[in-house]
């Protein structure tokens, strides 16, 4: 055998040479930034006024709590999150089940319910403006035109509890396709001698579903999981394109607030400082996610 | 029982039918929308499709050399040098994490795993800042290189698995062969991962195509943005519902086209990739 020393040493080298060129991009464009930033936000830092970011211990954090538009952008990323990852989990879950059962031949089913991921978040947040829209909107047409009931026409996007109605409706319907998929990976990896002893067992598909499929996919769980509450939490796109955070900041979220602080205003060292509120919220979840999910395992 | 069976499957196929449908509705109604005048899509009597078909959309868009055809050139050369650049580095990458083992790769590759988790939104500000003083925003490279850098870590996971499945006894018959390890990651490993390649490809081509909010950042000049970002620009500017219908059909063409060609590698790939990572 050739398996050497020699060669072992020559691997790891290889390894390390092999690694480089993608290390040196997440340095650039991942650590660096995360290190400065983690600075600016004990700093103040106005990018137009200051030569440079001045420390000011955790005044920036004391600020954010005391920003009513933060608090207000987090209810709203909070009451957002939940009911897309709730929506979007359950039912990604009943499609893929719809499709596992469904013994015919599924392939145009699962092309057409994947479509919408590959339409870019932001262009389908303007379709779906239009969809939307008071007057020339698809929805208020189906509404009036189809069902005869012009009296239910709706100005969704002017409203504050349907406007979130509107951007929640858009991110499930790119992100469900996705979800589903996952779930029916999860289900077939599910063993089918179990699945065919429930069957002789007499089981019904009830209780097949209940007691046997669904604890049988926490691995699904977490990484759709997680996916959903990244997603959910790091909503952006749809806000910004269909309502602005309007009405009022009803539907300004956490992003867009970041957002605004630093290119709109540009006080770096305080939408830095959010952004830290940000991402300590969503590794909380993620983390919370796996805890539980592996629990449940035990 | 077969009378029931039979139901049942009529009841799941006429459910999957209402699903799939309404999942495509809103593509669809774009569409045929572009196809209609003007006058048609805000009559007092509308109607699904068409009465009278036109192109005259797709003339005014085509037509917009400095905004609509600007756009769609920035998005198709940076997703492409973007997609080449992030197979190359997360093949290389995922083949060192899979079969080179060195000193500190698994803390590496933990540590990557953690500041993926970090958002955007964090490192935004730094990346604006730094591409500011080096004269790189409103450049291609100035986008290039991030969005590579937001695909990355994912490929380099997806090619890690795939690596990882490739029995090692093919790696070891090379190595006693005399093959070196350039040899066998380029002679061996690439050819039998070619299909977690596509899906690498894939993953990067719709990330870019549709990224939003580093393009928003970096790219504020008009003659800079790509599709994503300028499309929105332009809405404030009183377009036409037919004009929108015909700019996102031609928005979403590419990956559409790319999503049927390689339907059956993405689904069953992306789920394999995703639940091993």
């Amino acid at each position: 055998m050739k398996t050497s020393l020699s060669y072992r040493q020559s691997k790891a080298r290889m390894g390390l040479l092999f690694t480089l060129p993608g290390l040196c991009f997440v340095t650039v464009y991942m650590i660096y930034p995360l290190i400065t930033s983690f600075y600016y936000s004990f700093s103040d830092y106005n990018f137009v006024y200051s030569l440079r970011p001045k420390l000011n211990g955790i005044k920036n954090y004391i600020a954010a709590f005391k920003d009513p538009i933060f608090l207000l952008s987090m209810k709203n990323t909070f009451v957002f999150a939940t009911f897309y990852f709730l929506i979007v989990m359950i039912f990604g879950l009943i499609v893929a089940l719809l499709l596992f059962y469904y013994k015919g031949n599924s392939y145009l089913f699962k092309t057409m319910i994947f479509m919408p991921i590959v339409v870019p978040l932001s262009l389908a947040s303007i379709l779906f403006n239009w969809i939307f829209s008071e007057n020339f909107g698809l929805l208020n047409y189906i509404i009036g035109s189809v069902f005869h009931l012009p009296q239910l026409t709706f100005g969704w996007l002017t409203h504050r509890s349907t406007a979130m109605v509107a951007i929640i409706s858009v991110t499930i319907w790119s992100s469900v396709g996705f979800i589903a998929i996952l779930f029916l990976a999860g289900l077939q990896s599910i063993s089918t001698e179990i699945l065919e002893a429930a069957l002789i067992d007499g089981a019904s598909t009830r209780r097949t579903i209940f007691s046997i499929i669904l604890p049988n996919l926490h691995e699904t769980y977490i990484i759709a999981g997680i996916w959903a509450i990244l997603r959910g939490m790091k909503i952006y796109a749809p806000p910004m394109v269909m309502t602005g955070g309007a009405p009022g900041n009803a539907t300004r979220v956490m992003y867009m607030h970041i957002y605004d602080n630093a290119f709109e205003y540009f006080e770096m060292g305080y939408a830095s400082a959010l952004g830290f509120i940000l991402s300590i919220i969503v590794l909380f979840f993620s983390y919370l996610n796996m805890r539980l999910s592996t629990e449940k395992e035990g | 029982m077969g009378r029931k069976k039979l139901a049942s499957h009529i009841i799941l196929a006429i459910i999957l039918t209402i699903i799939s449908l309404s999942m495509v509705l809103p593509i669809v109604y774009s569409i045929v929308t572009s196809f209609k005048f003007e006058t048609e899509i805000i009559g007092s009597t509308p109607s699904f499709f068409p009465r009278k078909a036109t192109l005259v959309n797709y003339k005014y868009v085509l037509e917009r050399r400095t905004t609509y055809l600007r756009y769609y050139y920035n998005s198709i050369s940076t997703t492409f040098f973007s997609v080449i650049i992030n197979t190359l580095l997360s093949t290389m990458m995922g083949y060192a994490f899979a079969r080179l083992p060195f000193r500190g790769r698994d803390l590496m590759l933990g540590f990557i795993l953690f500041i993926i988790a970090f958002p955007l939104a964090v490192l935004l500000i730094p990346i604006y800042i730094m591409e500011y003083e080096l004269g790189l925003i409103n450049t291609r490279l100035g986008l290039i290189l991030p969005y590579v850098t937001t695909i990355l870590p994912f490929s380099v996971f997806i090619m890690r698995g795939i690596f990882r499945s490739i029995p090692i006894e093919l790696e070891q018959s090379a190595e006693i062969d005399g093959a070196n390890v350039f040899q066998t990651w380029w002679k061996i490993m690439l050819p039998i991962g070619i299909n977690g390649l596509s899906i690498t490809i894939i993953y990067g081509f719709y990330n870019i195509w549709g990224e939003y909010i580093l393009s928003k950042t970096l790219a504020t000049a008009s003659h800079a943005m790509p599709l994503s970002v300028g499309l929105i620009l332009l809405r404030g500017e009183g377009w036409s519902y037919g004009i929108l219908g015909a700019v996102i059909f031609l928005a979403i063409l590419p990956p559409v086209i790319i999503f049927i060609i390689f339907q059956k590698q993405l689904v069953e790939g992306l789920t394999r990739g995703a639940l091993k990572g």
